[in-house]
């Protein structure tokens, strides 16, 4: 016991909090060395997210809290990082601050100086306050918050020793003689600068605890006036001394980058062009995603080629068994390496995400997008979590948090796994490629169009069926653009790229080898003949239901309920239940195609698997995520199996349709 | 006039805002309330406008726009292109 109150005595908790956009977590990762995502759009950090750092022999544990504009609980990141600074968890706060828009910035800073914690002011982006000529006189904020100010650059790392020394003195910012300046400070501010005499409210204020001082945070609702005076007074032009008025020195509207945005706004948001730019931006997209990356994918599928054939020529030189020579290269090469193959789409299909996210073009494809949404109860903002579901349905998912209703954010979360995340573009890329010849790119495109037409008609049926919908509401901060910053893009890929790597080494791997036993082993034991096996006989019992969405084959079944482990698992397994062995290389996918026109699965049935594919259970990840979000097995079980009986409906409808018109028209699809 | 009524490029003083209680705290905390100044931004749209308040760029939906009452700043300006 006592050695762990040492060790917590020695340990400084400090808790980084800020407007969103801020550079906040740009400082965490450069303080930690931790790599968490950052990008240019409010509600990037939805979670508290910890990390640790050492300094001058002493030890930092610092945790990144969700940008707030306040602490007034009013969404839910406002709500989680309140708790946590009130919770006693931080021995000191460490405010993280936009110094080109400090005023809003001093909002959260005076309401974080009634919790009575020790707070430092970490004032960031002081290059762009410089560049437009302004100075900020950090002695003079210093003495005014009687707090320390910091400057700092968290994307080129500069003074991060000055805060962290600033940090670490954090016991000597609450004595009583300080505050009381501080106060004093304040007041004098306010007397100047409305004249009214506001002394017997702060004094009330002066002595109370961090509880009640919380109770009285309210009060600085009314303190933009105070922080208009505390601007004048530290903010200055550098060239002349004179002040200049508190709005200027907060933006110069003259300021080449404010007139840049606004430029690119007229276009990006105009009545006009917006919705359509928005569309090729998407586009764009996914044609880089097919056409680069599956050039790249070639090269890919190659080395898979070798390593398969001369794995299995090292193995047979080694004399192996035949059942462990199959689990090594039909199993675990094929599973693991097949999937290893798409990493070139993936790639860039998560670097345009990244771009997007970083330049600041997320907040206006919500703006863009609320009109539409708006239609279906949803306000723009809830566009967000459905992009960013394109890349992965889990932090999609998580994203929902932003929204400021549950209802909202429970509608958000039903239909967030409908948008197509990458995980089943191997699927899509696999069977379009097998059946749709030259078309293969617009089947795959079809089927981001369909995922997001199944969400926005289920998100109307919602709001038919809900009488007492909630008044959506948009409310965004639309930031600055600024050019993607290659540091923190290459971070974010660099991120996905290991945990699709994490994913194929594990969950993708496993699956592979269950499904190798499942298909290997049945009641008999080991097992030559495939449809004899548990899988076959497990497949046969449900595949009647498929029927009619041209499905009904025990290994397609098969196949798909290996999907819910990971959507790629889709792809491995059919190489394991058809015997192709490689089958996303060229030879394996002729190969397989042959095997499957032979069994009567045709194009139309190619299409119901896709589609069925896009809409039916998310993936175990996912179905975690919603379960934690919804925080109800109810609600989770409840989306589950909404979604599933939704990709048998639109699954049959797709099948039947195209079937019919196969037998009126000959597809040209060559 | 209401917020959505406003012209693009012009700035306006909030004269009045009926949210209800808890959106109003929000805003106070963003900086709007009666008394300061705002600029359209963009108000093209059917529905959401995007203004500018505090050096800071923000998107309203319908619903808020509607809510927020303003009147012409005194000494009225184009905000600069």
């Amino acid at each position: 016991m006592q050695g762990s109150g040492e060790v917590n005595r020695n340990v400084i908790r400090a808790g980084f909090i800020g407007n969103p956009n801020c550079g906040k977590t740009t400082l965490f990762n450069a303080c930690t060395g931790a790599s968490l995502k950052v990008a240019n759009w409010p509600g990037v950090t939805v979670e508290k997210k910890e990390g640790w750092t050492t300094w001058r022999g002493m030890e930092f544990h610092l945790t990144d809290l969700p940008g707030v504009y306040s602490l007034a609980s009013y969404t839910m990141e406002e709500h989680v990082s309140k708790e946590f600074i009130l919770s006693g968890a931080v021995d000191v706060v460490v405010d993280v601050a936009d110094a080109s828009s400090l005023e809003r910035n001093l909002y959260l800073t005076l309401q974080l100086l009634e919790l009575g914690k020790p707070v430092v002011l970490a004032l960031n982006m002081m290059d762009i306050v410089r560049k437009r000529g302004m100075e900020i006189d950090l002695l003079r904020l210093s003495e005014l918050l009687g707090i320390p100010c910091i400057a700092i650059s968290a994307r080129e790392r500069m003074g991060l020793d000055l805060l962290l020394y600033a940090i670490s003195r954090y016991e000597e910012y609450e004595k009583p003689a300080l505050r009381a300046k501080r106060n004093s400070a304040l007041l004098q501010l306010r007397d100047r600068q409305d004249g009214r005499n506001q002394r017997i409210r702060l004094s009330e204020n002066r002595n109370r605890t961090a509880e009640e001082g919380w109770m009285s945070a309210s009060l600085a609702g009314a303190d933009y006036d105070l922080i208009e005076e505390m601007i004048s007074q530290v903010v200055r032009r550098r060239e002349k001394t004179q002040m200049p008025e508190p709005e200027q020195m907060i933006e110069k509207r003259a300021g080449k980058q404010q007139d840049l945005t606004d430029r690119i706004d007229r276009y990006l948001t105009g009545k006009w062009l917006g919705l359509p730019i928005f569309l090729a931006i998407m586009a764009m997209i996914f044609f880089l995603t097919f056409t680069v990356g599956g050039w790249l994918k070639g090269y890919f599928e190659m080395m898979l080629e070798l390593l398969s054939e001369e794995a299995g020529i090292l193995l047979d030189t080694w004399k192996v068994s035949p059942m462990l020579r199959s689990l090594i290269v039909e199993g675990i090469i094929s599973g693991v390496g097949g999937i290893l193959t798409f990493l070139p789409n993936i790639f860039i299909l998560f670097l345009a995400l990244a771009c997007l996210e970083d330049s600041g073009y997320m907040a206006r494809a919500a703006f863009v997008m609320d009109d539409l949404m708006s239609r279906v109860g949803l306000s723009g903002k809830a566009f967000l979590p459905l992009l960013l579901g394109f890349g992965c349905s889990v932090p999609a998912i998580m994203a929902s948090r932003t929204l400021e209703h549950r209802k909202d954010r429970l509608k958000t979360i039903l239909i967030t796994p409908f948008m197509s995340c990458s995980a089943r573009l191997p699927v899509y890329v696999l069977f379009s490629g097998m059946f749709f010849g030259k078309y293969a790119m617009a089947a795959c495109f079809s089927m981001y169009l369909i995922g997001i037409l199944a969400a926005v008609v289920s998100a109307k049926i919602l709001f038919r069926l809900d009488h007492h919908g909630t008044d959506h509401m948009l409310l965004i901060e639309l930031p600055k653009y600024q050019s993607p910053d290659a540091g923190s893009i290459m971070m974010y890929v660099r991120e996905k790229i290991k945990d699709y790597l994490t994913k194929a080494g594990t969950v993708i791997f496993l699956a592979s080898v269950v499904m190798w036993f499942l298909l290997n082993f049945g009641v008999e034991g080991y097992v030559t003949d495939m449809s004899r096996s548990f899988g076959a006989v497990m497949g046969k019992w449900i595949a009647p239901v498929f029927k009619p969405a041209g499905l009904g084959y025990w290994q397609i079944i098969v196949a798909l309920i290996s999907g819910i482990a990971a959507k790629e698992v889709v792809v491995s397994s059919c190489g394991l239940l058809f015997g192709i062995a490689n089958i996303t290389t060229g030879s394996g996918m002729a190969g397989f195609a042959h095997v499957l026109e032979e069994m009567g699965f045709g194009m139309p049935n190619a299409y119901a698997l896709m589609t069925f594919c896009l809409l039916y259970v998310p993936c175990t990840a996912a179905i975690a995520a919603i379960r934690k979000e919804t925080e109800s097995g109810k609600i989770t079980a409840a989306i589950v199996l909404f979604q599933t009986a939704a990709a048998w409906v639109v699954s049959v409808i797709s099948y039947q349709v195209l079937n019919l018109c196969s037998d009126i028209f000959v597809w040209p699809l060559h | 006039m209401r917020l959505k009524e406003g012209k693009e490029h012009q700035i306006y003083e909030v004269t009045d805002m009926r949210l209800e209680p808890e959106l109003e705290r929000r805003m106070g905390a963003l900086g709007l309330s009666p008394g300061t100044s705002i600029e359209i931004v963009n108000n093209q749209k059917k529905g959401a406008v995007i203004v500018k308040f505090r050096g800071v760029r923000f998107a309203f939906g319908t619903r808020i726009a509607d809510q927020i009452h303003i009147k012409e700043a005194a000494g009225c300006r184009e905000a600069a292109r």
